[in-house]
This record gives structure tokens, C-alpha cells and sequence, in this order.
């Protein structure tokens, strides 16, 4: 025991002693979680709308107004002259509205007009949202007309801000990312410059060897995560939401799980270059992709989706946002803890098997 | 060109050619990059399970949670007996939406009064949510639609002439320009193209800088009585060539494997193409005059890469970010080729309407390499 604390004692020493590392492990996953849960949204706003208004009525100047009043749409000057198409051409508008002629005329009738919606769909998901504010606007701009109305009622996010939803999957892959990112250069780093020979030579065992290290990395993770989610508190304005104690648990399994994929991955490539490599691929690439972080796991196609049934992050993503926003607590989240258990207990039990191979090939 | 130019690109040609490794990273990770990245990042919403309490159990309410549960949008979750379990149900993950439909629904209608209906939708996912509230709000304007017409309940066709509503109704019918089939792939491959000729640009163009100071032989170099300009020509030259087999392999996916349609010059694509590989190596040799060693210049990219790679609008819509956040792109590469793929490629567009973004892409290479070249000699000294 007091071997695996003077081992968790070295590493933090010569974390706290390098200035690169310490950024990489305080500095800049707060400085991603920054950017890139602003920069990471897909509900747009203040979309450059052109509007052709062939009618010209004091009743189709009502309507357009509706548009011109939302925050949702920005009416930008277009002559009825030129095709809207090239607006969107030139990337200046993403939306056409036409009234047509004879709209006021119709719908003092009481006539049902119909208005053409013209949408940019070269982004696909900006055009259905495009579709459906410019619907909700002309349902609101008649509310009466309508027999059956929908109130609806937004749960656990009611802004639908962009930030509460990515903060979280960004704070994880940090985690998920600059711990591992870590514990493979100092493990590395012990094989590259062959000081895992006194390793050998002295009295400590591999287990306890490898144990201090994980430790070492495990409170370095946790240090983050305390620090994340600080800025997840205040800046991102995200708060408990109910039971925390499956975040806790999580929490202290995931830091295990993050801090053994990085040793695991140092003791198997004796390489600094090549190690950073393989973190940037497991830590970020598959966290990042296959973890429903922006787009749900659902829409990945079943050939691949297994695979996010691997993914770490996507669990520990999942319980996140289950107590910062949802707060489903145990019995929505269990499966999830065991999950990363398991992993984290598979990476250990690796990185246990890499190291004695590695004592025994010296 | 000169006979030292051409022979120190011999070399540089003749040192690539034994590194096989170098020539395979080239092709697959970014063949593997672009499948991965088209499949898995899809934000289209359906299939969104739909719990129902059906509190007024008529024809009329049950014809309108058929309406709700099959549009493709929503799927039925279940049925629960009251908007208080309904509820548990979302919070516990188990559905993505509810409606409550009141006991007085259809007397309400019979009477020709307004009936709300309660849809509940799990915002956590605010770009789910908004497309989810658009999709009800659709289904239940078409639902009113067809209510007086399709004898649902014919009471209803006196109301509609009530004085509150005697105007008409406005009708908005949308058409989808570009990509009616609404295919979502077609705007992430688009844009992870660029990220892909960036990030393996700078990747290899910094590796094949650091080679020869790691090996030593930078000194050798800077004893020939070739010039810095002529050293880093050379380095690139090959570099070039090499990308070029990328965005040779990058189109032919995006052509074949994701059918995205090639509506406007292809040669202007290419052209871009080539000037973002530029920038891409003008940022990786750019970054090499900073670090000593293969391992600082990995751990740079980390600093790098992902402003690069978040701030382009390659994945998540420009549009989408703080309105502060939005001038910064105009500094980044893979914002200007973006738009030069999806607007040559989806929409047709010619020269005219990305020659901005083709002349910011030529001022960021002249840029940066330039800054290298003035670098590398400086930072020997």
C-alpha cells in the first residue's frame, strides 16, 4: 500500500514539474469546453430570409411583418426581379418567402391562400428547421383559425439552448481525452527511455506499479472534472437536476476507466508520437463520433452502431446529462455505471497483461 | 525553375518513395475518416417514441394519435392512463415525447369551441426538439386540415365561419431546393472534406519538417547553396503530389459511396481543393518551426486542431454560433472551402459566387507559407 502511494506520489510530482502537461490537463479542456460548446450548435437563428411579395396588400404586408418580427428569421432586401435561387447560390439566404398575387383578395375571402416557402436544403437539418419555425409562425399569425391547438411544453430545457446539451458531452470528452492523453506519454515514456528498468529492479510489484500509476491519473482526471464542472455550474448555467449519487459513482469509475485506457495504450506502444496518436483516435475520435455527443446514436447506421456499444464516453455522456438535465437518477442509469465498470475493468485487467509481457520481453 | 529546385525535389520524391507508410496514411485513414464521419453524424429526427394518455377515448382523439404516431416523426411509446406517469416515462429516458389529449376533446369539437392538446417534448436535445415542434405543429395543421372536409366532424364547418375567423387560412407550402430528399450526409461530407485536406495537410507537412531536424540533417541542407525558399519548395513539392492522391480518393467517395450530385464545375472544387492543401501544409510547417521533436508537434496540434476543425461550420451550420463567434471563421481555411463544395457541388454556383472565398484561400497559403520560409532559417540560428 505504501509502495502504490509513493508511486501516485512520483507521477503527480512530474506532472506538477512539466508546465506542457499541466496545461493539457487543467488549461485546456477548460478552454474546449469553451469553444467548442459554443461553436457546436445546430439550431440556427436570425436565418437571412428573402421575401418576394407579388401581392403588395396591406394584408400581405401584415404576414410578412409576422416574419420581420421573429427572432428566428432576418428579411433581407432581394428584388422581386431576380430569382431567389440566387440568393441562395451566393450563400446569402437560406429561406425564400413568396406571397403570391392576389393574397389579400384571397383571404378577405376567407379562402385558403397558399404561400410559397422556398428552403436551401443543402444542409438538410438547417432546411427542417427552417420549415418548421416558418410554420409555427403562420400557425401563430392565425391562432384563431385553428379547431385543435398544441401547447407544448419543453422539458428539462426549455431555452432549447444549444450550450446545456453540448457543455456536457464536451466536459466528457475532455475528460475522456487530456487524462488518457497523459497517463500514455508517462507510461510511454517509462518504455521509450528505459527507466522501466529500475522499475523492475526495485522491490515494487507490477500491480502495484501500475495501480499507482492509474491512481496518479485518476485524481489528475478528477482535478478536471471538478474544474469542468465548475464552468458547467456557472457559465453553462446547468445544475443538478436530481439524485447525484449515479453521477458520483460514475465519475470515480470513469476516471479509473480513462486513466487505465491511457496506461494501457503506454505500455503497449513504447512511443511517445505513436501513443499520442492512439489516444487522439480512441479518446477523441470514437468519443466524439460514435457517442451521440452532437447527433443521437440512434441515427448511426446498426453496421456501426455496435461499436458505440463499446464507446466509454457515450455512458458516462449519457449520465451527465441524465443529472444535469434530466434527472432520472438510478433507475434510468444503472446499466450505464455497470458499463463503464466493466470497461474500465477490462482496460486494467489489459494494461495488467501488457505490463507483465513488457517485464518479461526486457 | 532552376536545376538546384528540381533536384532537391528529386530528393525529397526519392525519400517519400521509401516510406511507404507515409503514402498508405495518406489514403486510408482519410478514406476510413470520411466513411465514418458520413455515416455516424446524422442529426435527421424520426422515430421519436411517443407516449399517449388518451384521456377522451373517441374516434376522434384516436384518429389524431394515428396522425401523431405515424407521421414517421413520431412512433407510439406506449399508452399510460395519466400525464403524471407519462411523464416519469420521459424523465426516465424510456420516451422522447407525450401528448395528453383532454376528456373534453371531442365535445369541444362537436361544439365547434378550440381544444388544446398538451405535447410534451424532451428539449434536452434543442435542435431534436425544435424539428420535433415543427413536425407536431405540421401534423396537427394537416389534422385541422382535413377536419371540416373529411366529415370528422362536419359541426365543425359552421364554427369555421365564426367572426373570429372569417379570413382565410394561410397555407404554407414549402419546397426543398438542392437536396429535396433532404439527405443529411450530403452537408457533413461536404465540409469534413476540408477537414480532411487540413488536418492531414498540417499532420505531414509538419512530420516531413521535423524528420530532418530530429535526423540532423537540416544542417547539411542549409549548406547547399540552395536558398530556404527553394528548401521548403521542395519539401512541399512531393507533400503536394501526395495530397492530391487524398482529394483524388476524398471526391471519388463523395461521388460514389454518398451520390452527392456534382452540379457545378468541378474544376473550381479542385482548384479549391488544392489551395486548401496549401494552407493545410502552410499551417503544419508553420507549426514545425516552433517544436523541436515529432511528439511536441503532435501535442501542438492539440491547440490547433480544434478551433480549426469547430470553427468552420464543417459540421455544425456557421449560422448556429454566437453572433460573436461568427467573424472568427472568416480566418479559417476550412470555412472558405466549405462553402466553395457546397455551393459548387449542391447548388451549382460558378465563379461568381466564390471567388472570395477561392482568393481568401490563395492569401492564407501565400501567408503562411511564406512565414514559414522566413522562420525556418531564423529559429536554426
Amino acid at each position: 500500500m505504501r509502495r502504490i502511494f509513493a508511486q501516485v506520489r512520483k507521477e503527480l510530482t512530474q506532472i506538477a514539474r512539466d508546465r506542457l502537461a499541466l496545461v493539457l490537463a487543467l488549461a485546456l479542456p477548460l478552454g474546449l469546453m469553451l469553444l467548442l460548446g459554443n461553436s457546436i450548435a445546430l439550431t440556427v437563428t436570425g436565418v437571412p430570409i428573402v421575401v418576394q411579395d407579388l401581392d403588395d396588400s396591406p394584408a400581405s404586408r401584415n404576414f410578412i411583418d409576422a416574419f420581420r418580427e421573429s427572432v428566428t428569421f432576418l428579411v433581407i432586401p432581394w428584388t422581386t426581379a431576380l430569382p431567389p435561387e440566387r440568393a441562395f447560390e451566393s450563400t446569402k439566404a437560406r429561406a425564400a418567402l413568396i406571397v403570391p398575387q392576389h393574397y389579400g383578395r384571397d383571404m378577405a375571402r376567407g379562402l385558403t391562400t397558399p404561400v410559397q416557402l422556398l428552403v436551401d436544403a443543402s444542409d438538410a437539418n438547417t432546411a427542417k428547421l427552417v420549415q418548421g419555425y416558418a410554420g409555427e409562425i403562420a400557425a401563430n399569425y392565425q391562432p384563431a383559425a385553428a379547431p385543435v391547438k398544441a401547447e407544448i411544453r419543453l422539458w428539462f430545457n426549455p431555452g432549447r439552448e444549444s450550450k446545456k446539451f453540448y457543455g456536457p458531452g464536451i466536459f466528457v470528452l475532455g475528460i475522456s481525452m487530456f487524462p488518457p492523453l497523459l497517463a500514455a506519454l508517462a507510461m510511454s515514456k517509462e518504455g521509450e527511455q528505459k527507466t522501466i528498468l529500475q522499475v523492475y529492479v526495485s522491490s515494487i510489484s507490477a500491480t502495484e506499479f501500475l495501480l499507482g500509476k492509474i491512481f496518479a491519473f485518476l485524481l489528475i482526471a478528477l482535478a478536471e472534472w471538478c474544474l469542468s464542472m465548475i464552468l458547467l455550474v456557472t457559465y453553462f448555467g446547468l445544475h443538478l437536476a436530481g439524485d447525484p449519487t449515479p453521477l458520483l459513482a460514475a465519475t470515480v469509475l470513469y476516471a479509473f476507466c480513462v486513466a487505465s485506457f491511457g496506461t494501457l495504450l503506454g505500455a503497449a506502444i513504447p512511443n511517445q508520437a505513436a501513443s499520442i496518436q492512439a489516444v487522439a483516435l480512441g479518446g477523441f475520435l470514437l468519443v466524439f463520433l460514435l457517442s451521440g455527443l452532437i447527433f443521437p446514436v440512434s441515427n448511426i447506421p446498426p453496421q456501426l452502431r455496435w461499436i458505440s456499444g463499446l464507446v466509454w464516453g457515450r455512458y458516462y455522456i449519457e449520465i451527465v446529462r441524465d443529472a444535469l438535465l434530466q434527472g432520472g437518477g438510478w433507475p434510468a442509469m444503472w446499466f450505464n455505471v455497470v458499463m463503464i465498470a466493466v470497461i474500465g475493468a477490462v482496460f486494467y485487467l489489459l494494461a495488467w497483461k501488457k505490463m507483465r509481457r513488457m517485464q518479461l520481453s526486457v | 525553375m532552376n536545376r538546384r529546385l528540381l533536384s532537391l525535389i528529386r530528393k525529397e520524391f526519392n525519400q517519400i518513395r521509401r516510406d511507404r507508410r507515409l503514402a498508405l496514411s495518406l489514403i486510408v485513414p482519410p478514406t476510413l475518416q470520411l466513411l465514418l464521419f458520413g455515416f455516424a453524424l446524422n442529426a435527421t429526427v424520426d422515430n421519436l417514441r411517443m407516449g399517449v394518455v388518451d384521456l377522451s377515448q373517441t374516434p376522434q382523439s384516436r384518429d389524431l394519435i394515428a396522425a401523431m404516431t405515424q407521421s414517421g416523426a413520431f412512433r407510439l411509446g406506449g399508452r399510460y392512463s395519466s400525464a403524471q406517469e407519462e411523464g416519469n416515462a420521459i424523465a426516465r429516458g424510456d420516451l422522447d415525447a407525450g401528448i395528453v389529449i383532454p376528456n373534453r376533446f371531442a365535445d369541444d369539437l362537436a361544439r365547434g369551441r378550440q381544444v388544446s392538446v398538451q405535447i410534451l417534448l424532451n428539449a434536452m436535445n434543442a435542435n431534436t426538439a425544435a424539428i420535433a415542434q415543427g413536425y407536431s405543429e405540421g401534423v396537427l395543421q394537416n389534422w385541422n386540415q382535413g377536419l371540416p372536409r373529411g366529415g370528422v366532424n362536419a359541426s365543425f364547418a359552421a364554427s369555421d365561419l365564426a367572426p373570429v375567423a372569417r379570413t382565410g387560412r394561410v397555407l404554407m407550402h414549402p419546397a426543398f431546393l438542392f437536396n429535396p430528399g433532404l439527405v443529411t450526409s450530403w452537408f457533413i461530407v461536404t465540409g469534413t472534406f476540408g477537414v480532411l485536406l487540413m488536418l492531414n495537410g498540417s499532420l505531414i507537412s509538419s512530420a516531413a519538417m521535423i524528420k530532418e531536424r530530429e535526423a540532423g540533417t537540416v544542417e547539411q541542407l542549409l549548406m547547399t547553396p540552395a536558398g530556404t525558399g527553394e528548401i521548403v519548395t521542395a519539401k512541399i513539392a512531393p507533400l503536394v503530389v501526395l495530397l492530391c492522391v487524398t482529394i483524388a480518393v476524398a471526391t471519388a467517395m463523395i461521388r460514389i459511396v454518398f451520390h452527392v450530385p456534382f452540379r457545378g464545375s468541378f474544376a473550381l472544387v479542385l482548384l479549391g481543393a488544392l489551395l486548401c492543401v496549401l494552407s493545410g501544409i502552410g499551417i503544419g510547417t508553420f507549426i514545425a518551426t516552433f517544436t523541436k521533436s515529432a511528439q511536441q508537434a503532435q501535442l501542438m496540434s492539440f491547440f490547433v486542431n480544434p478551433p480549426l476543425a469547430s470553427l468552420s461550420g464543417a459540421l455544425t451550420p456557421v449560422e448556429a454560433m454566437p453572433h460573436w463567434m461568427q467573424p472568427f471563421t472568416v480566418v479559417n481555411p476550412i470555412m472558405h472551402f466549405g462553402v466553395i463544395t457546397r455551393v459548387v457541388l449542391l447548388k451549382g454556383g460558378g465563379i461568381d459566387a466564390v471567388w472570395r472565398n477561392l482568393a481568401a484561400l490563395a492569401v492564407f497559403t501565400a501567408v503562411l507559407l511564406s512565414l514559414s520560409v522566413m522562420r525556418f532559417r531564423k529559429q536554426l540560428g
